[in-house]
């Protein structure tokens, strides 16, 4: 028997499945009498449609469904709500929600938007019978940039909505913010870009479908983070039928970073055609497909300004944001750059006051919903970057400018000025450890050699401090069986995460029963009754806080019959280290021996039946966690083509508790790693004419490769467990990609500074470096 | 139909297919080895990547014609009886999976490396798996894994 402690290093029990082939994602399921589904997308970023001729399609042999926006229609469909927290603006009016279909019903509004399904007996015929559908189109202006979007006599792209405006949100005290920007010595303004990126999971989105006539029912294998929520508005948004008609089932999914979070218009359609043609339908997508149809996320434009002292004291934060969000709402769209990018604005510094404003427009480009961390690394990027522009222009230290106005210790817990409740850490203690960890004292060694190389090194900290989100709901369940197997099921959800290896570790621990006894279910809704899925770094938070509810739940039961096991009184029963104790008779029996005569009904109390052990548990959480940190890290440029290297990432973060340091690492790696892409290469760029997304393919679009990834230093820092969920964690999913973009760019500024380039836009390409260098050039 | 006799993972097939099949379909959809994954349709994932006559090759870069007489290994053929082959282990015992889809290919990938390469430098296999993208873990503790399976390989 294996028992696992919280805080080991448990190697994935997921793994041998996945490394022998034998991983069960999406494109793997093949049912008998398979239909295959294609998507006809929309070549034009705004148009018209004129009239679609399905004639030559349809009369394809093999082809056996075609469905566009008007037949959708006709068939008495819903629009697919958004849920996003912030639905109102500043006056207290809605936001401006148009209708979003599953397919475009008489106008297209980017590229790449869904006008017809197509559905034939194979992928070929029905990429065949795509061919053969003739839209016509009759084009109108687009614009793709959010800021030209807001201007008067920009293209409307919904008719009735003015200056495509979404929402426009404040948070924060304005006047208060005002009257110290007017006191402080000085005001350092910026304008800070966050380019527009997207998740790129290696597995494309992908869906089978089938439907029961007998039973009226649904059943959904599904690519997705999120198989309760995505059912609930397939089913009674969409389809107007109650949610227990679909069977939503999640297997393998091979990387989600948020943009398998969403209610896409593709699950509805394969179940549509599903039951239309009475036989199984799969959709898998195409990368470039991907490229184009799957959400994006950050592309956020700030003025940004700090007001301080002459003393380097920070005294107010002033941040005005445009943010992107693409043609719709999409599912939670407007939430990001408004109360996602707002709450943890001005990260782990003390401020007075602050002041967030900002509008979320609409553009004709794919909808913008949340990517890995959603908001906090915007948040991140604006602060760091307009501490190090000040500490820049006003000639101080930049770790002394950051080290002196950290929220000191002591102070916690708070309430920052925008209300984010920061109740533990210490962000000076994991400051101060980061620096010793970056060698400073090894760094003008470090520089000489890079300058004799025809390299200029540069350096940069910094801390930041961001928030977990999502579903404040979870759900487990254990189940025991006579055999001695437990199921554990919850409702988060791993996308590749490792919760099929540190759920079991944390019942594991708390029970003291083999954690090879453990199977672990998830991603399915017939698993647990609610489920909240992936995504806001919760899942060890409120899934991990639910699993020791259902723990606790078991002790209890399992108390009483230990206390029948050994003739005692249940008030004498303690449990520790998977044994149930009476001091005062010196007995003892273990959890094993117990969950063997909970099926006894002759070693059982009267009172309890064969199987009582069996328990559920919710959490739900009351405040959201802050998980904290600090990066540090070295880049050289090469001024002679521009390039930049990462040299040295260091890293100390604040989780809280660390469940299992080596599933912490790959997150913290994963997160850093998506964070430097999108500091150094990743664009996903519109042509601001056509409304064309040039980043279309992974031949456009640079994903980071293992040559251009340092090794990263990773230490955590476990002092400062949170009270607010039942472990102690804070959340570590998205962390790495918060400080990574803002600790390279001014990382390579730092190293710039010699050249005169003193703002640089992400991503920094060897491109833009060069040109900054030599711009810069008196 | 052409037909056409090969080797996979040891076993003789011979197979009617479509001309324009690719490898990495005729793997997955009629052998039914849906180890070798698809990640994007530009030949930059590397997920399909599985061995011809020993060279590590990214499947949907060639027709299943083209490999008629070949010898394919695909990510299905390493482990022996339930025993990991070194550089599967090696990857379980880093952490150099998280979500597994890129997983198979990089371990082909690795494999292939490692024989042209029996001691690679960091460096070395940095570049070497410059073809196999992941999106999970970073890189980090896949490059650890390639030389500790390289080690493995050796002893």
């Amino acid at each position: 028997m294996t028992t696992v402690e919280i805080g080991q290093a448990l190697k994935r029990s997921e793994d041998f499945r996945l490394l022998t082939g034998k991983g069960k994602y999406v494109d793997d399921i093949s049912l008998d009498g398979e239909a295959r589904a294609v998507i006809l997308r929309s070549p034009h970023a705004h148009a018209r449609i004129v009239e679609i001729d399905r004639a030559a399609a349809a009369a394809l042999d093999g082809v056996h469904l075609i469905v566009t926006g008007q037949d959708w229609l006709a068939e008495g469909f819903g629009p697919i709500p958004t849920r996003s927290a912030v639905n109102k603006n500043k006056d207290g009016s809605p936001l401006s929600e148009p209708p979003r279909h599953c397919l475009a019903i008489d106008r297209v509004r980017y590229v790449g938007e869904a006008v017809a399904l197509i559905v034939a007996d194979s992928e070929k015929i029905a990429r065949d019978a795509l061919e053969l559908i003739d839209v016509t189109y009759e084009e109108l202006p687009a614009v793709t940039d959010p800021r030209k979007a807001l201007a008067d006599g920009a293209p409307r792209i919904w008719d009735d909505i003015p200056n495509n405006l979404c929402v426009d949100f404040e948070l924060g005290d304005e006047a208060a913010t005002k009257a110290a920007f007017e006191a402080a010595d000085h005001v350092i303004s910026l304008d800070v870009e966050n380019n527009r990126v997207t998740g790129v999971p290696i597995e494309p989105r992908g869906l089978v479908g089938t439907y029961d006539a007998e039973t009226d029912t649904y059943l959904l294998y599904n690519s997705t983070q999120n198989v309760h929520a995505i059912r609930k508005t397939i089913a009674e948004d969409i389809f107007k039928i109650s949610a227990d008609k679909i069977h939503h089932i999640a297997p393998d999914v091979g990387g989600g970073f948020g943009a398998k979070n969403s209610v896409y218009p593709e699950p509805a359609l394969v179940l549509y055609a599903a039951k239309q043609l009475q036989r199984p339908v799969k959709w898998i997508a195409e990368r470039s497909e991907s490229f184009l149809a799957d959400t994006h996320g950050r592309n956020q434009s700030s003025k940004v300004q700090l007001a301080l002292d002459s003393d380097g004291t920070f005294r107010a934060l002033r941040t005005d944001t445009v943010g992107d969000i693409g043609a719709y709402c999409w599912t939670i769209g407007p939430f990001t750059p408004t109360g996602g990018s707002a709450r943890t604005q001005g990260g782990p510094y003390a401020f007075e006051t602050m002041y967030y404003s900002s509008r979320a427009v609409f553009t004709n480009t794919m909808p913008m919903d949340p990517y890995r961390g959603a908001g906090r690394p915007e948040g991140t990027y604006q602060i760091e970057r307009i501490v190090e522009a000040a500490a820049s222009q006003l000639g101080l230290d930049p770790v002394a400018l950051r080290r002196k106005n950290l929220i000191p210790a002591e102070k916690l817990p708070m309430k920052s000025p925008m209300g984010l409740d920061i109740d533990s850490g210490n962000f000076p203690e994991v400051f101060e450890r980061t620096l010793a960890l970056s060698d400073r004292d090894g760094y003008s060694e470090r520089v000489a050699a890079s300058k004799a190389a025809g390299r200029a090194r540069g350096f940069a900290i910094a801390p930041y401090l961001e928030c977990t989100g999502g579903g404040p709901k979870e759900f487990a369940g254990i189940q025991f069986a006579a055999d001695g197997t437990i199921t554990l099921s919850v409702g988060s959800q791993g996308t590749g995460t490792g919760h099929e290896t540190a759920m079991p570790q944390i019942l594991s621990a708390k029970l003291g029963l083999p954690v090879e006894k453990i199977r672990y279910r998830q991603g399915d809704t017939d698993a647990t009754p609610l489920g909240g899925g992936h995504g806001g770094s919760r899942c060890l938070e409120v899934g991990g806080g639910a699993v020791v509810r259902a723990t606790e739940a078991v002790i209890d039961k399992a108390k009483a019959i230990a206390a029948h096991l050994l003739n005692s009184q249940a008030d004498d029963i303690s449990f520790a280290d998977g044994q149930f104790s009476d001091a005062k008779t010196n007995q003892s029996t273990p959890m094993e021996e117990v969950v063997r005569a909970s099926f006894e009904t002759g070693r059982l109390p009267q009172d309890m039946e064969p199987g009582c052990l069996d328990s559920d548990a919710i959490f739900e959480r009351g405040i959201i966690s802050c998980p904290n940190g600090c990066h540090a890290a070295e880049v050289e440029v090469d001024p002679e083509t521009g390039a930049v290297a990462v040299a040295n990432y260091w890293i100390v973060d604040d989780f809280g508790t660390i469940i299992n340091p080596l599933l912490a690492d790959g997150q913290v790696m994963g997160g850093v790693a998506q964070g430097i892409g999108q500091a150094l290469y990743e664009d996903a760029v519109y042509d601001e004419d056509t409304g064309q997304l040039l980043a279309g393919s992974l031949m456009d679009y640079a994903l980071p490769r293992a040559d251009l990834i340092p090794n990263m230093v990773i230490r955590y820092y476990e002092d400062a467990p949170t009270a607010k969920n039942p472990l102690g964690v804070k959340g570590a999913g998205e962390a790495g990609c918060c400080p990574a973009p803002p600790v390279i760019v001014n990382a390579i500024l730092n190293a710039l500074k010699p050249y005169g380039v003193t703002d640089l836009s992400m991503p920094v390409t060897s491109e833009k470096v060069w040109q900054a260098i030599h711009d810069a050039k008196p | 139909m052409p037909t056409i006799s090969l080797t996979v993972n040891g076993q003789p097939v011979t197979e009617e297919v479509d001309a324009p099949t690719l490898l990495v379909k005729f793997l997955r959809e009629q052998l039914k080895l849906t180890g070798t994954h698809v990640g994007c349709d530009t030949s930059q994932c590397g997920a399909c990547v599985v061995h011809v006559n020993g060279e590590a090759v990214k499947s949907c870069t060639m027709l299943a014609v083209q490999a008629d007489g070949a010898e394919i290994l695909t990510i299905e053929s390493l482990a022996n009886n339930g025993t990991l082959h070194p550089m599967q282990q090696a990857f379980h015992d880093k952490h150099a999976l998280q979500c597994g889809f890129c997983t198979p290919g990089m371990v082909m990938a690795s494999i292939a490396l490692v024989r042209d390469n029996p001691d690679p430098s960091e460096d070395d296999v940095r570049q070497g798996l410059e073809g196999n993208l992941c999106r999970c873990t970073g890189y980090q503790n896949i490059v650890q894994a390639v030389r500790a399976g390289a080690k493995n390989m050796r002893d």
